[in-house]
């Protein structure tokens, strides 16, 4: 049964956090968090490749504004480059959020190589990543990948696991 | 009249020495450290196909401020993408200048396998206004004059290495370029 209270918690946690603009390749599980921030006021920008999200998100990041990226996570090999020679040595401390693919309940096998690499890229990069597969820790996770990201400097990354539903069952 | 990566830089700092400027790895990054003096803009040390990308980001940050990126050709086709998007968005304090001279220059000078015609692409998409220049003086009217977001394609008439290592200290670039562009939000 989908359920988009995550989404929403999501997006309200961001939103209370200070983000400023979320920038996103679309993913059906991530557009209820979307709508939500447009809803909160957030600025969306919708780009044409997760590389070019985080590059964008460096930019507003260096000149003191607050970006998530928002991706699936088949989108995270388009991303490295920029997150491994931009974000993580300059350290500009973005928060990512990934929707997960190619785990539990995946029927595409294009996409299960990637998502079963997805958290040992990113800890190989040294970004700590976080899984919500509960609607009840959505908030709280989601506030603690912002700390990591905005006081710390560090990326840090929100995983939205398969077993929160939301969207992609049955694709 | 020969025209450098350098002179392309200096022409920049020259005309907006409050510019907040971008450049992608090598050859655009040696020259706008030549040109600015290593002035307090946002050098990229590697991810190549981002630089556009990040001054688009700028930009949209920090909307009262002139932002112009230095890209190279091969970088930018490598991130082409993002001229889909600024015409999407259009920053209207954006301009992108692109060294155009065919090669890929801090790989060992390899030719690009096409003409980008960046240019073209540019006023094709809507939205940005895109010009070629073969002269200082051409760069320097375009700079003034093009509307915005524009795109610059300079070509350049001779290979020359700008000087200054582009291994740039990330640490120190962010921390110039943060006091640079967002004072009250560090």
């Amino acid at each position: 049964m989908a359920d988009d209270k995550w989404q929403a918690a999501v997006a309200d946690t961001l939103t209370a956090g200070g983000v400023t603009v979320a920038a996103y390749v679309p993913d059906t599980r991530l557009q209820p968090i979307l709508s939500r921030l447009a809803g909160n006021g957030i600025c969306l920008r919708s780009l044409t490749r997760e590389e070019e999200c985080v590059g964008y998100a460096a930019g507003q990041r260096v000149a003191g504004q607050r970006p998530v990226v928002l991706m699936q996570s088949s989108g995270l090999g388009n991303a490295l480059n920029a997150i491994g020679s931009l974000a993580v040595p300059y350290r500009l401390g973005l928060p990512l959020v990934v929707s997960m693919r190619g785990t539990l309940g995946e029927a595409n096998p294009s996409q299960v190589p990637l998502g079963r690499a997805a958290g040992s890229l990113l800890a190989t990069l040294g970004i700590q990543s976080f899984s919500v597969r509960d609607a009840a820790a959505a908030e709280q996770l989601t506030a603690g990948v912002m700390t990591l990201a905005f006081e710390a400097g560090e990326c840090a990354a929100l995983i939205l696991e398969p077993e929160l539903g939301g969207g992609r069952e049955g694709s | 009249m020969a025209v450098k990566a350098a002179e392309v830089a200096a022409a920049i700092v020259g005309t907006y020495p409050a510019a907040l400027c971008v450049s992608s790895l090598g050859t655009a990054t040696s020259a706008l450290r030549a040109a600015s003096d290593d002035g307090p803009h946002f050098y990229l040390g590697a991810a190549m196909g981002s630089a556009l990308a990040v001054a688009m980001g700028v930009a949209e940050a920090v909307p009262d401020r002139l932002v112009v990126a230095l890209l190279g050709d091969g970088e930018l086709l490598m991130g082409a993408s993002t001229l889909w998007s600024v015409s999407a968005y259009r920053p209207g304090n954006l301009i992108a200048v692109v060294l155009s001279d065919g090669m890929y220059s801090i790989t060992g000078g390899q030719e690009l396998s096409s003409q980008p015609r960046f240019a073209a692409v540019a006023e094709a998409l809507g939205g940005i206004a895109g010009t070629r220049v073969r002269t200082e003086p051409a760069l320097r009217s375009a700079l003034r004059d093009l509307g915005r977001p524009g795109l610059i394609e300079a070509e350049l008439s001779e290979r020359a290495w700008p000087g200054p290592s582009p291994f740039v200290d990330p640490a120190k670039v962010r921390l110039a370029f943060a006091a640079n562009a967002a004072p009250d939000r560090q």
